[in-house]
């Protein structure tokens, strides 16, 4: 796995992101074909949502704290506020019309 | 104001590919990515959708001139917004750079949609935009510099990742079947 920005983020991440990955690996397939009905894709994605945070919450938490630290550090804090007011990007970006069918 | 834009197809489902995406880097054939960092992420409870933000640090060699006339460093680095949509099996990264921003923009956009016969289509395109009225000259240079890594780096992103794709799963195959 590839580092982070600051090394002693490094640990944390590589553990994070290890939990993320795992989550996600189970997570992906399911939530396409559990997709049929808003219903059942609710149900299925906050199941999951709940999960994540359980599973991977608190290395989470330990990992963002470093990380925005070494951001700060690199000056990167007021590059990134900029960035985020220009283009927020809150919102999904739609599929495409011509997108082929499922 | 400079556009780059190419479509390709890899020969793995979307969900492997999208899978894989997370497994890019670090990457032989892409050492300019030399960290990278989740800032933000979050799990919509009601659409399942994953929006993840992440700050990628580059090193690049970037002309002498560039560096004396925009203080530039080795160090550069990337905000990326990447929205997994498991309903629609629509993934699409944004990337903008941070690094001499106030001077040029690099705007890029990824998808990667589902295509029949478990292939997906990958599509991207930038655009590349400085952002001073004056130095006209200069400031195209720096365009035009900016689109050439541009396209360097896509085509080694894609040899990198087919890589990645390919060891991935092929391990995985094996693994599974013995």
């Amino acid at each position: 796995m590839s580092q982070s920005l600051s090394a002693e983020c490094t640990p944390l991440k590589i553990e994070y992101d290890s939990c993320f990955n795992s989550w996600f690996e189970g997570y992906l397939d399911p939530a396409v074909k559990a997709s049929k009905t808003p219903e059942a894709r609710a149900a299925y994605a906050k199941q999951k949502a709940d999960e994540f945070n359980q599973k991977c919450g608190k290395i989470w938490e330990q990992y963002k704290g470093c990380v925005q630290h070494a951001v700060k550090e690199k000056g990167l804090d007021t590059l990134l506020q900029q960035a985020r007011e220009e283009n927020p990007l809150v919102d999904p970006i739609p599929p495409l019309p011509t997108q082929p069918p499922k | 104001m400079h556009f780059f834009s190419q479509n390709f197809q890899y020969d793995h489902p979307w969900s492997h590919v999208v899978i894989a995406m997370w497994h890019k880097y670090p990457n032989s054939k892409c050492t300019h990515v030399v960290s990278i960092d989740t800032i933000d992420r979050s799990v919509d409870p009601v659409t399942g959708i994953i929006r993840t933000e992440r700050v990628l640090g580059c090193k690049q060699k970037a002309p002498i001139w560039i560096v004396k006339l925009f203080g530039g460093s080795e160090d550069a680095f990337v905000r990326e917004i990447s929205f997994v949509d498991p309903a629609t099996q629509n993934v699409t990264i944004t990337s903008v750079n941070l690094s001499l921003s106030q001077f040029a923009t690099c705007y890029e956009q990824i998808r990667y949609t589902p295509l029949p016969s478990n292939k997906t289509m990958f599509s991207q395109t930038a655009e590349v935009q400085a952002r001073m009225a004056l130095w006209r000259s200069a400031a195209d240079g720096l365009e035009k510099w900016l689109v050439q890594r541009f396209e360097q780096n896509a085509h080694l992103g894609k040899l990198g990742f087919t890589d990645v794709l390919r060891n991935l799963w092929e391990e995985r195959h094996r693994a599974h079947s013995s």
